[in-house]
């Protein structure tokens, strides 16, 4: 037995599911006050409906970390940067306690300039005088070595033991400093609110007598352990479009290329599944403006949803044009609203017999008299921008994918090209809309009976995931992993090759998995980046650089054997 | 404001030779730097994919003999679709201006190529240039030429087009490779004086480059009024480059494309890949898309390091009044030229391509158009590598030809053809945008 929840902006919904088939599901509207309640309300009806003994895994994908961050109610927070020489400093600042520290390593991980102990100690007088206790520390290139981030978390731990420390490289190795502080900081900030909601679960599971294991959805669609989250608040952002676009994937099951529109009330979700595999966000999770280093899936959001209100724009001079949304004011007027929506569009045109149709009759003929047009033809406007919307949208995702940078000839050469096979349809409005975007856009459709609850079966079904990367430089005789930002020297560096440097990366991912109880999921891993290049001084070879990526990626527990129709 | 075009293109995957210093990992440091100052991720700039050139890109330009397929690997394809790419995004007003960060280079090669001359087989700027008259109907266009090569190939490609300013300041000729460009080299005579070269004394410093752009690219530039500035931005200026004896700065690099503010900048060579090109690529990027650059500087610089000597700033000095002057009375000299007659002007060529060790001689013909600045005529010949000799005959009528220098090229080619004492026949025809190639062997023509 397994539970999956998601506990969205709207709603939180939850599965439980046994066998081959969703035993039962629930959706009750989310209180944005307490999470906590809401989830547990969930988590209490579906405990309820089947044999608690029985039950093996709990999938939780929340907002909190997300609303932390959007909300800005975080923790405060200090920023310690060492950018080093290249752009202005000033560039780098985020958030009103942002400092400025000496120090410099190059892309070697060679040290250029060495930090200043009084100008640390200085700053970090003043942040204790601030009253502030968490710190998050960054340095350019502190992905090749990261010594100077060390030394201050040093200098922290011994002279403000109160004061807690998050270096930037145990985050993340890959390139980008920006991301790697804003990703540092985004952690300090929320690790006190997240541990407290993790005590918290924790809590009422033992008070339940629920001994079932407790996985946290993250934004890359895999799970990790609730414990393991606990120094990684950060992966838990946008779980909930992770957890629709898994759902979408878990309720199909094959290979083709789908494009996957999750119309909720007042944005649709769009993401991508290339040959049955999400695709992931190049650039990383990008919150509160701020490209970030944490693994998400490629998801767009346009301000279009099934509560977007139709209303009518008046220009000066006299002329008029039909709009839809991006606003939303309420429910749709079928079910009690104000304003017409485009819920209430599709239920008037297709004749859907949602909540009250009268009401949408209603306050569509008002509109229709305004702007002087038939009810049925104002209807069939906007079902045509809709439409017409959504599959650009739907086009603009995909070439965006086509034209993501490639730095190889033979990437360039022998190209991307995104032939689309299916539309799948996720959320409540799905069904009265999405049919009509595919034949618009000449391609086959899928709705689940379950698609309303795709999310919360996501969640529920998916494996965890794992990526280990491994810088190796044999002519600087180290190694650097990540995460987890260890530097190590090789030993021996005689004649390291590629096999070598993919057995290191291998060795590390075992190891990382483990601690983090990914169980058998860890033998499935797959390479997903080999390079390698030599460093040549005059005409010599003096060593090799390889970078290797390798990883579990999103997919699903042996036990989902998918969903009875 | 709108953003500046980068196109970086590194070709990972693509080497002359393993340890050539044109090899992958030429721009790795690069590409470490750029993506870990995040400065692709800020609002200024808009990062492109590379494409493919098209082969009638490079038709428009160059004369590959046998054929193009032979002279280039896809990796120059997608070099030259890369310039072709930014051009495009500047034109189109989606950038204000863009840097095309690619391998491998070009600005040695010439209209005709046997082979693989300085570590170039085509030219990207020139393909790029044509391509951008061909298509927005440009007209004048300068290029400068910031290599510490002299850019004899870009040269000679224009060296007849009035409409094009070619500027090259690099390292004297007589101590380095190609041993060309010197002061004398002012252009053909129907286009005599938009050709400046500024050859430098080997230890030239930011003081005496800089002065060079503020006292003759600028006024120039300002004089010759063109529709489209190029940067043919060569990074081996460096002090630490192993090529070459110069001691520009990346702050020298950012403070010249500052005040160049050219269009488009595209990369050729530089060979300092851990010690230079990081921070000069940096540089570029950050002056393009005006962000303050006082805070970039490479590891080991010190700004009292490099002292211009006043003995050779008087030389630069000298060298600045002197091309300046003949810049200005150009117009008298083409003048003078057109008036002393005759039909065609003849010049003889050897050409050495340094790579393959090709040793090209050319019989140049150009038509002194009393109404344009007529066409060219190329006879060219050379052995192979693989042991095959060459004989070509190649016509290229510009985009500013007259009607009768159009119908005379076309009429050579028919003439050439039915000739016989050639292996293959070419004739560019900028005007119609039609290449024809003529393989006498096999009596086939080909059409691009
Ligand atoms: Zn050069
Ligand atoms: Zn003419």
């Amino acid at each position: 037995m397994l539970i999956g929840i998601d506990v969205g902006g709207t709603y939180t919904d939850g599965v439980l599911y046994e066998g081959s088939s969703i035993v039962s599901s629930v959706k009750r509207p989310t209180d944005e006050t307490n999470l906590k309640n809401s989830l547990l309300q969930v988590l209490d009806e579906l405990v309820g409906s089947g044999e608690k003994d029985k039950l093996k895994r709990v999938v939780l994908s929340t907002t909190l970390v997300t609303n932390l961050l959007a909300t800005r109610r975080g923790e405060r927070t200090a920023l310690l940067l060492l950018p080093g020489h290249g752009l202005p400093q000033q560039v780098y600042a985020t958030g009103p306690d942002t400092y400025f520290l000496k120090g410099g390593v190059d892309f070697r991980g060679r040290v250029i300039e060495p930090p200043d102990k009084n100008e640390i100690r200085d700053v970090l007088k003043e942040v204790e005088s601030l009253g502030i206790k968490r710190v998050a520390v960054a340095a350019k290139f502190a992905n090749r070595n990261n010594e100077h981030e060390k030394l201050i978390r040093k200098i922290i731990e011994e002279e403000y033991p109160d004061i807690s420390v998050v270096i930037s490289s145990e985050i993340s190795c890959k390139l980008n400093f920006p991301r790697r502080a804003v990703t540092a900081y985004f952690t300090a900030m929320t690790l006190k609110e997240w541990n407290r909601f993790a005590d918290d679960i924790e809590q009422a599971l033992k008070e339940r007598d629920v001994e079932a294991e407790i996985h946290i959805l993250k934004a890359d669609g895999g799970t990790i352990p609730l414990s393991v989250s606990r120094k990684k608040p950060y992966e838990t952002v946008f779980s909930g479009p992770a957890a629709s676009t898994m759902g979408a994937v878990a309720l199909t099951r094959d290979n083709l290329n789908s494009v996957v529109l999750d119309i909720g009330g007042t944005t649709t979700d769009i993401s991508l599944i290339i040959g049955g595999q999400p695709l992931y966000a190049s650039r990383g999770a990008h919150i509160e403006g701020r490209y970030t280093h944490i693994n998400a899936l490629a998801v767009k959001s346009i301000p279009l949803g099934g509560d977007s209100i139709v209303w009518c724009e008046w220009y000066a001079n006299g002329d008029s044009a039909i709009r839809v949304g991006p606003h939303r004011k309420g429910a749709a007027a079928c079910f009690g609203g104000e304003q017409p929506t485009v819920t209430d569009v599709f239920n008037y045109n297709l004749d859907l017999k949602l909540g009250k149709p009268e009401l949408s009759k209603a306050k569509l003929e008002e509109l229709a008299q305004k702007v002087r047009l038939s009810t049925v033809d104002l209807c069939d406007n906007i079902v045509e921008m809709v439409i017409d919307h959504l599959a650009d949208a739907v086009e603009d995702m995909f070439k965006e994918w086509e034209n993501e940078p490639a730095y190889k000839v033979w990437e360039i050469i022998h190209g991307r090209k995104f032939r689309l096979d299916r539309l799948i349809g996720i959320g409540a409005a799905a069904e009265a809309i999405i049919p009509l975007v595919a034949k618009k856009m000449n391609v086959d459709h899928f709705i689940h009976k379950y698609s309303p609850v795709a999310n919360a079966l996501g969640a529920c079904v998916v494996r965890p995931t794992l990526a280990v990367e491994v810088h190796v430089d044999t002519e600087n005789n180290f190694f650097t992993v990540d995460p987890g930002g260890y530097r190590k020297s090789l030993g021996k560096t005689g004649n390291f090759q590629l096999s070598d440097a993919k057995e290191l990366a291998q060795k590390y991912l075992k190891e990382i998995g483990q601690e983090r109880g990914m169980g058998e999921y860890i033998n499935e891993f797959q390479f997903y980046m080999e390079e390698q290049f030599n460093v040549i001084k005059g005409w010599h070879r003096a060593g090799k650089l390889f970078d290797i990526g390798v990883q579990v990626s999103p997919g699903f527990i042996n036990e989902y054997r998918g969903v009875d129709a | 404001m709108k953003p500046t075009g980068i196109l970086f293109f590194p070709a990972f995957d693509w080497a002359i030779s393993p340890t050539h210093p044109e090899r992958e990992e030429r721009l790795l440091y690069t590409r470490d730097q750029v993506f870990e100052e995040g400065i692709m991720d800020l609002p200024q700039i808009r990062e492109y994919k590379p494409s493919i050139a098209g082969l009638k890109d490079i038709a428009r330009v160059h004369f590959c003999v046998p054929d193009i397929e032979s002279q280039i690997t896809e990796a120059h394809l997608v070099a030259v679709g890369s310039a072709l790419t930014i051009g495009d995004a500047v034109m189109q007003g989606e950038v204000k201006n863009g840097f095309a960060i690619i391998r491998p280079p070009g600005h040695h090669s010439m209209t005709v190529s046997h082979g693989n001359r300085g570590f170039c087989n085509i030219n990207n700027e020139p393909i790029m240039i044509e391509y951008l008259r061909k298509k927005y109907g440009i007209k004048k266009v300068a290029i400068v030429d910031t290599d510490v090569h002299h850019g004899d190939g870009t040269q000679e490609i224009y060296y007849d087009d009035p409409d094009v300013l070619f500027i090259s300041f690099h390292q004297d000729g007589r101590t380095l490779y190609p041993g060309s460009g010197f002061m004398d080299e002012l252009g053909g005579p129907l286009a005599y004086g938009t050709t400046i070269n500024v050859p430098l004394a080997p230890r030239t410093t930011d003081t005496g480059i800089l002065y060079v752009l503020d006292n003759l690219v600028k006024p120039l530039l300002e004089e010759f009024k063109p529709d489209l500035v190029v940067n043919s931005a060569g990074q081996d200026n460096h002090y630490s480059d192993p090529l070459a004896n110069m001691a520009f700065s990346a702050q020298g690099y950012a403070r010249l494309n500052s005040k160049l503010a050219p269009d488009i900048a595209v990369l050729e060579g530089g060979y300092s890949v851990e010690t230079a090109l990081p921070y000069i690529n940096m540089g570029i990027i950050m002056a393009m898309a005006g962000i303050d650059y006082s805070n970039l500087r490479e590891p080991d610089y010190s700004p009292t390091r490099f002292r211009e000597s006043s003995s050779n700033l008087e030389a630069i000095k000298k060298t600045v009044e002197t091309q300046l002057a003949v810049f200005r009375r150009r117009g008298d000299t083409i003048a003078a030229n057109r008036k002393k007659g005759g039909d065609f002007y003849k010049t003889h060529k050897h050409i050495f391509y340094d790579t393959e060790y090709i040793h090209e001689e050319q019989v140049v013909q150009l038509r002194l158009c009393p109404k344009c600045s007529g066409f060219r005529m190329i006879n060219s010949s050379a052995q192979h590598p693989n042991g095959k000799f060459y004989r070509v005959f190649c016509i290229s009528i510009p985009v500013n030809a007259c009607e009768e220098c159009q119908q005379q090229g076309r009429s050579y080619y028919k003439d050439m053809v039915n000739n016989g004492k050639f292996n293959f026949v070419y004739l560019q025809d900028r005007i119609k945008d039609e290449y024809k190639s003529m393989d006498m062997g096999t009596e086939t023509e080909r059409v691009l």
